[in-house]
């Protein structure tokens, strides 16, 4: 091949690539309008990691979801409306998740988005929703400033300023473990949120810190921090950061020969925690969520059963989270009558004793989810355990 | 403008031409440090994250006026360009390329432990002062200074440089000087795309800017062609819009953006543009007489 | 403590040694940055995994086992993408290419796997020994034992054997060496797969070690192995293995004295002032240049 035409073909190969994206411009425009007539589809776009480093997160969290619209759609769909599900990767990237709301809102013209799991990239699809008058729900955004930027903008998480204290006082006033050792994992935007809440709640209820190292997601070595941690003399190790972590510091802790409970918060619900400790976690690891799937509800059993049976696994907390977020959004549309986001979002402001399988969900007076009681929970024979529920205290 | 221009093009699309101005100007500053003086960047995020995290704490927690954090931003990089510039006097290709790597992996983490910076969580809340219109003015402006640099005494000892340092400096050419010189320039590039990047995106985090940045702006400048503006400007516009095409292949987008790396560079060894710079376009398309495309 | 440390971080180092040397021995010879070793040896993990799950071998049929798939891997990697770039194209080029065959691979195992982490099963019973004030455990015994072991045959490989000897020649000068008939097409390939089969044994002892393998293991740890493999001076053999120890101490102490917040900022930290006194590396040989 000539030079000449090769570059002619690269040419002409940069212009169809260029060309195949912007096509969708016209179609998307000439789309008819009437998004509120009978028998049209409501869309609800996907946020969360598929593919990278941090779709652990997401793809339980699509299948939560890709449930629920299965089962509304099998039950007549909402207000008559079947519900379709726009789900598109978004690597856990700034730019990706940018790209995909703002194609979500002006392409497939979806009615709300469901995500994603991480506080920072809430806040940005968070603010793209409001510009755009669309409601977002986030199922695991926990940090602060995230309903604040506006009335569009809602969560369905376990919040950690409530439940924390919970925790941190039974730890120290009930089974009297005074002595904390903190692990943070550093490039984790859940944990390094936690890390202070935890911080501020041993402060106020009397322990102390004797260590505070840090981690980072996707390492496998850990043995220098758990070595540190032999010679701390700590009563119990709080670790702020996700399930496979944990397994792994635990793993980490056993072959150390150490022995210590590791509490943390919901971010450890995770199936992957038994598969991936075994018996290092037995019993080992405490943390609290907002339900219990050893003692669940009529929901949360219903749940649990069809989740297994149609992914073969079990469900871990973002999937729940997803699940239920779904379901919130078709009550709101239903109380409110109507599939526009404008109408409805003042209904899902009035959320009240949603009996959600991820707990008992009310949306306070300041739109923040409120989930009572806490359950704490616990690894007996590979499967998770109730402990105790804990009464949450909301001034 | 940017009102006008929302009215009459979806808010996706231009969502993706903003992206590309500002990859441009990043891509533009790489081009100055490995396409022309041939020193190997393998850091070019660690200098957007200093630009973006200066630009947006003074925006954010000392309400300095736009223009201002811009430029505290992108000088902030420079500084640091000079700094990570001056090893380069004893290293040498891929020892350089270590270092760079190791700047840009310091950076993340010190921005992981940085308070004011928000740490993992990232710091949210950034004025949204950048639009399609101011992207695409600087963007023009910094290709039309680019060709200018490059076609003058200093841009053509960076040729040199790239093209045979020993030779460079039996010329007369302080080679020296003109290597932190490159790395000064196209740090400040990263330092104003950064700066542009957060006051558009009003979120940035760390791990915005890690090790993978750094190398799809690389991949950027040497498949468009090392060196060349025309180059790395299609690089850059075939590099950003690939994997947004490639959502239709949804969970195996990557997997075909790997395939495609690979396979780009087999077809176009040198780059989609190989080192064709202004010049010879011009000389391509006014004088049909002469043929200067590499093979 | 320290001495507990000092083996937590050898053991660490030795993983980082056995990655760098697939990384050093292909720079020499072709002075590509192999950017898709880091791949290799999380193949190389999920091969051990593989046959452990399945056909139930023990420890060191799994070595071998991964080793052998990730030789005829590595030597796949370089004939679809490294090969036909070869003598056409820059050095950046074929970088960009081992980029690509990155993303590729990690994506691969992410999508055939998941991409949660897998637990490794216990190959081994755990002993701990007691030496004086210090704790050793089996494992670590094993993983400094087999590292130690492979890099000597490896040294006496490259130094005593006719294929080592056509390897050194490569390194030297590719062109004078085809002239003395060599096949250097043939040598590139072997030594991407002796590469690629150190980098699997080090999956395999991380997967065990650490009980965990997650198809983005390769990425950080790659990046790891080559700073070691510059640090010791990239293109020797026993750079590469000094780099590694140096560099897995260097972070376990940074943790242990310094601060875990900013351990990878004091390893790569460490790494440059290195690099600035030394520019050629611990081990590297300064080149006169030539003009």
């Amino acid at each position: 091949m000539s030079s000449k035409l090769k570059f002619r073909l690269a040419l002409v190969l940069c212009c169809v690539m260029m060309m195949s994206i912007f096509a969708g411009c016209g179609g998307s425009e000439s789309a008819p309008d009437d998004s509120g007539s009978q028998g049209e589809v409501i869309k609800l776009g996907f946020l969360g990691a598929l593919t990278g480093s941090v779709a652990n997160y997401g793809i339980p969290g699509k299948k939560g979801m890709e449930m629920a619209i299965e089962e509304i759609n099998a039950s007549g769909g909402i207000l008559g409306h079947q519900v379709e599900g726009v789900y598109d990767d978004n690597k856990g990237e700034t730019t990706d998740i940018t790209a995909i709301a703002k194609k979500y809102i002006t392409r497939d013209k979806v009615v709300a988005m469901v995500g994603d799991p991480c506080t920072g990239l809430t806040q940005v699809a968070g603010r793209i929703a409001q510009d755009n008058e669309v409601v977002i729900l986030s199922a695991g955004a926990t940090g602060t400033g995230v309903v604040e930027i506006g009335d569009y903008v809602y969560r369905n998480t376990l919040l950690d300023i409530y439940a924390a204290p919970a925790v941190v006082d039974w730890m120290v006033n009930q089974k009297g473990w005074k002595n904390i050792a903190m692990i943070t994992s550093l490039n984790n935007g859940y944990s390094t949120a936690l890390t202070p809440v935890f911080k501020a709640a041993i402060a106020d209820k009397g322990g102390n810190i004797v260590l505070d190292e840090s981690i980072n997601d996707g390492e496998t070595d850990f043995t220098a921090q758990v070595t540190k941690l032999k010679n701390a003399g700590a009563d119990v190790l709080v670790f702020t950061g996700y399930y496979t972590e944990a397994a792994l510091i635990m793993n980490e802790v056993q072959k150390q020969n150490l022995d210590i409970v590791l509490v943390g918060g919901d971010g450890l619900y995770g199936q992957d925690l038994a598969t991936l400790g075994k018996s290092a976690v037995e019993e080992k690891v405490i943390f609290y969520c907002g339900f219990s799937s050893d003692q669940p509800g009529p929901e949360t059993a219903a749940f649990l059963e069809s989740y297994r049976a149609k992914y073969n696994e079990e469900p871990d907390m973002f999937s729940a989270q997803y699940y239920d977020a779904v379901y919130i959004l078709k009550k709101a549309m239903e109380d409110a009558n109507s599939t526009d986001p404008k109408v409805f979002k003042t209904e899902l402001a009035k959320l009240k004793d949603y009996p959600g399988v991820s707990g008992n969900t009310t949306f306070g007076p300041d739109r923040e989810p409120i989930k009572s009681p806490v359950c704490l929970i616990t690894i007996k024979d590979g499967k998770f355990a109730l402990l105790e529920k804990i009464p949450v205290n909301v001034e | 403008m940017d009102a006008l221009l929302s009215q009459y093009i979806d808010a996706y699309y231009l969502h993706l031409m903003v992206l590309i101005g500002i990859n441009i100007i990043l891509v533009l500053g790489l081009n100055i440090i490995t396409g022309v003086t041939g020193q190997l960047s393998m850091g070019h995020a660690g200098f957007m994250s200093i630009g973006a995290y200066t630009a947006a704490i003074m925006s954010v927690h000392l309400a300095f006026p736009f223009w201002a954090s811009l430029l505290a931003g992108a000088t902030a990089a420079a500084a640091f360009g000079f700094l990570l510039g001056l090893p380069t006097l004893r290293l040498e290709g891929d020892y350089l390329a270590m270092v760079t790597i190791g700047f840009a992996e310091i950076v993340r983490v010190f921005f992981l432990n940085f308070e004011p910076g928000g740490k993992a969580v990232g710091l949210s809340g950034i004025p949204e002062h950048t639009g399609f219109t101011l992207v695409w003015t600087m963007a023009l402006l910094i290709i039309v200074l680019n060709a200018k640099l490059l076609n003058s005494r200093i841009g053509r000892s960076f040729y040199a440089i790239r093209e045979n340092e020993i030779a460079a400096e039996a010329a007369g050419i302080n080679t020296t000087r003109l290597k932190v010189l490159a790395f000064m320039i196209g740090a400040s590039l990263a330092g104003l795309g950064g700066g542009l990047y957060a006051h558009y995106m009003t979120y940035i985090a760390p791990q915005d800017f890690g090790f993978m940045k750094s190398i799809e702006l690389l991949n950027m400048v040497v498949l468009g062609g090392m060196g060349s503006i025309p180059g790395a400007i299609l690089g850059t516009i075939v590099l950003t819009l690939a994997p947004e095409m490639l959502r239709i292949v949804a969970e195996y987008r990557l997997l075909f953006y790997g395939a495609l790396l690979v396979l780009l560079m087999i077809f176009r060894p040198n780059g989609l543009l190989g080192d064709i710079r202004w010049y010879d376009f011009k000389k391509r398309w006014f004088n049909k007489g002469v043929k200067t495309w590499p093979s | 403590m320290f001495l507990e440390q000092l083996v937590n971080g050898l053991t660490l180092g030795s993983s980082y040694a056995l990655i760098a040397l697939g990384y050093t021995m292909v720079y020499g010879i072709i002075q590509l940055i192999n950017f898709a070793h880091g791949e290799i040896y999380m193949f190389g993990a999920f091969a051990g995994l593989f046959l452990v799950t399945l056909f139930d071998v023990n420890i060191f049929v799994a070595l071998l086992g991964a080793m052998a798939f990730c030789m005829v891997l590595g030597m796949l990697v370089e004939r679809v993408a490294y090969r036909p770039l070869r003598g056409k194209s820059s050095r950046l080029s074929a970088l960009i290419s081992a980029i690509g065959v990155s993303i590729f691979l990690s994506t691969l195992m992410a999508l055939l796997r998941g991409t949660n982490t897998t637990r490794y099963p216990e190959i081994l019973k755990i002993h701990t020994y007691h030496l004086g004030p210090l704790e050793l455990s089996s494992l670590q015994i094993i993983i400094l034992l087999v590292s130690a072991l492979l890099m000597i045959g490896l040294q006496l490989m490259i130094q005593r054997t006719r294929l080592g000897k056509a390897m050194r020649a490569c390194s030297q000068d590719l062109d004078a060496a085809s002239l003395m008939g060599i096949n250097p097409n043939r040598i590139i390939s072997y030594t991407f797969a002796i590469g690629s089969a150190l980098a699997a044994a080090g999956g395999v002892m991380v997967g065990i070690y650490y009980n965990a393998v997650w198809p983005y293991m390769g990425t950080m740890a790659g990046l790891k192995a080559f700073s070691a493999a510059v640090l010791g001076g990239i293109g020797s053999v026993p750079g590469a293995m000094i780099g590694g120890l140096t560099l897995g101490v260097l972070e376990i102490l940074g943790v242990a004295y310094l601060s875990s917040s900013y351990k990878d900022a004091i390893a790569f930290g460490i790494l440059i002032l290195v690099l600035i006194v030394r520019p050629q590396g611990i081990m590297g040989q300064k080149i006169t240049k030539k003009v």
